[in-house]
């Protein structure tokens, strides 16, 4: 079977782990509780007729003080790079970690999540102008995340 | 490998270390038996280790340099494993094995992530808190008593700067454009503390208000009203009313049943003094003028400009002495102040006090203090006259 390992990567508090456990356990906690150094979630799929197991690391997120550690970088095939939509700082970021990311895995696959979009408006979100690699997700109510992780899946593997 | 028994033997009584011995081909060749409650369950000899440790899966090659680099070390730090944080490091044995270690950091990440979780919600609060204070119309900064130690954004964007040192480098001093005597922010705050003081900065005219945070730091809210102001409310050269703001006040004033003493002021030989110095130190004996009466008076009390070197005071006094005895203090105070320049200035006080009669309405009030301040000037000037309100029969004169 093949491996794959991805990372979800962005700052503190967009929503990483969360759209991991609604990804993998389909369950939500609104509650925030800071993850520390790096958890693997394992998730099996069936794409193209090849069964592949994701490696998903669920990584601390950076703060101001605070980068991404590139040793959990090293080695992945692709990645997910999340921002709170009511954020703006978390998105202003989003560039310098995909920069420092495909410096380490310059052949990597990434798709980016523009997390929480349950607080946005129809209004607002209409006004959001997206990307082909680019979702707006929400891990409370589950939407756009389980096609955010396949479409990711799916360019890895081709 | 009887040495490297002995070295591991060392590292397990620690009972923080457990371990996995691997081959080239990064299969398990034997493992401690603590190892099981961080990898699920055992490792039996020749399973391939990634199965235990998907960490490594897309570093397999780096890892392998181990045996070609006897120096070479790969480290992963705190990993979540099995309800554990370990740190995992893998050492070269000897050509054909390396060592996987795996030491249990549990204590000590809980602790961190305890902190993380703080630093994070504080910073999370923090950023919160600036969207808040930067969405503010009004200009906020906090200063010690030297200098300014934060800004929201609009006063950023207003003295066109960027960060607080942008700030300082351009000295701002603000307390001096309140009152060029002031020596610092504290003194700044004694002056406009549950006030609602003007200040003017370049060609805007802002009110200004102070909140105390600590001792040592102060909260200043810079206000614009320079359209508003000049428009309507406040006279640009002194900084107080203008008498037509200044009666809609007396006017509510009149509606309350307090006592007060209206008072018109006027600055003694103003003529002479333009005539002799020029018009520029006339202004700014008015601007002095001004100042003098509005440290003088309470916060709620009320100041206006009439025009020209004439002024308004409502005074609110319970008591009649007690009010004759203020007013009669602000006259020795000009009296006996340095004003700049001309040195001495001396002004007449034409006083009436409010009381409930039913005819002594805001014009009536007006005409005796006017009247008195007529008075006052024929009788020889710096002093105070007092008008009182007859009564013959039902019928008030004034």
């Amino acid at each position: 079977m093949i491996r794959k390992k991805i990372l979800l990567l962005g700052d503190f508090n967009v929503g990483k782990t969360s759209l991991i456990r609604r990804y993998i356990d389909n369950t939500f906690d609104d509650r925030y509780l800071t993850t520390i150094g790096v958890k693997i979630s394992k998730k099996i799929l069936e794409l193209h007729g090849l069964e592949c197991e994701l490696l998903i690391w669920d990584v601390e997120g950076a703060t101001p003080r605070k980068s991404i550690a590139s040793s959990y970088m090293k080695g992945a095939s692709g990645a997910i790079f999340v921002c709170d939509v009511g954020r703006s700082e978390t998105m202003e970021s989003l560039d310098e970690h995909i920069k420092t990311f495909l410096a380490l895995n310059p052949n990597a696959h990434y798709v980016i999540a523009y997390n929480k979009s349950d607080l946005l408006s129809v209004q607002q979100k209409e006004a959001l102008e997206l990307s082909g690699n680019t979702f707006l997700t929400s891990a409370k109510n589950a939407s756009n995340v389980e096609i955010l992780f396949t479409t990711l899946a799916k360019e890895m593997l081709l | 490998m009887k040495n490297i028994q002995l070295i591991l033997n060392a590292i397990l009584s620690k009972n923080i270390f457990e371990y996995t011995l691997v081959d080239r081909k990064l299969h398990v060749v034997s493992a401690s038996d603590g190892v099981e409650k961080y990898l699920d369950r055992s490792p039996q000899k020749g399973d391939d280790v990634l199965d235990y440790l998907p960490e490594l899966v897309g570093n397999e090659e780096e890892v392998k340099k181990i045996f070609v680099k006897r120096y070479c070390l790969y480290t992963l730090e705190s990993v979540y494993k099995n309800d554990y944080y370990v740190n995992i490091s893998i050492e070269y044995c000897d050509q054909n094995m390396a060592i996987v270690l795996l030491h249990n950091i549990t204590a000590v990440t809980m602790a961190k992530q305890n902190l993380l979780q703080y630093s994070n919600e504080s910073t999370l609060l923090y950023n919160t808190l600036q969207k808040v204070v930067d969405s503010q119309n009004a200009l906020l900064f906090v200063t010690d008593a030297e200098k300014i130690l934060f800004a929201n954004k609009k006063f950023m964007d207003y003295f066109n700067t960027v960060d607080i040192e942008g700030i300082r480098k351009k000295k701002l001093d603000l307390y001096k454009k309140f009152n060029n005597e002031l020596e610092n922010y504290h003194e700044l705050f004694e002056r406009v503390n549950d006030r609602e003081e003007h200040i003017k900065i370049g060609e805007d005219t802002f009110i200004i208000q102070a909140t105390l945070i600590e001792s040592t730091h102060k909260l200043f809210t810079l206000t614009k009203i320079t359209k508003l102001s000049n428009a309507m409310e406040i006279d640009p050269l002194t900084g107080v009313y203008r008498k037509k703001y200044f009666d809609l006040k007396l006017e509510r004033l009149l509606k309350t049943k307090r006592n007060f003493a209206l008072v018109v002021v006027d600055i003694d030989n103003f003529k002479t003094i333009n005539d002799t110095y020029g018009h520029p130190i006339g202004d700014e004996v008015l601007k002095e003028f001004s100042s003098l009466l509005k440290q003088s008076i309470r916060q709620d009390d009320l100041i206006a400009r009439w025009g020209g070197e004439e002024f308004l005071l409502a005074l609110k006094m319970d008591d009649l002495q007690k009010a004759m005895d203020r007013i009669e203090a602000l006259r020795q105070t000009i009296d006996n102040h340095g004003f700049g320049t001309v040195k001495h200035v001396t002004a007449s006080f034409g006083a009436a006090w409010r009381n409930q009669c039913e005819c002594d309405d805001a014009g009536s009030l007006l005409q005796r203090a006017d009247k008195a301040l007529y008075k006052a000037k024929n009788d020889g000037k710096n002093r105070v006259v007092w008008k009182k309100l007859e009564k013959r029969g039902e019928k008030c004169i004034i």
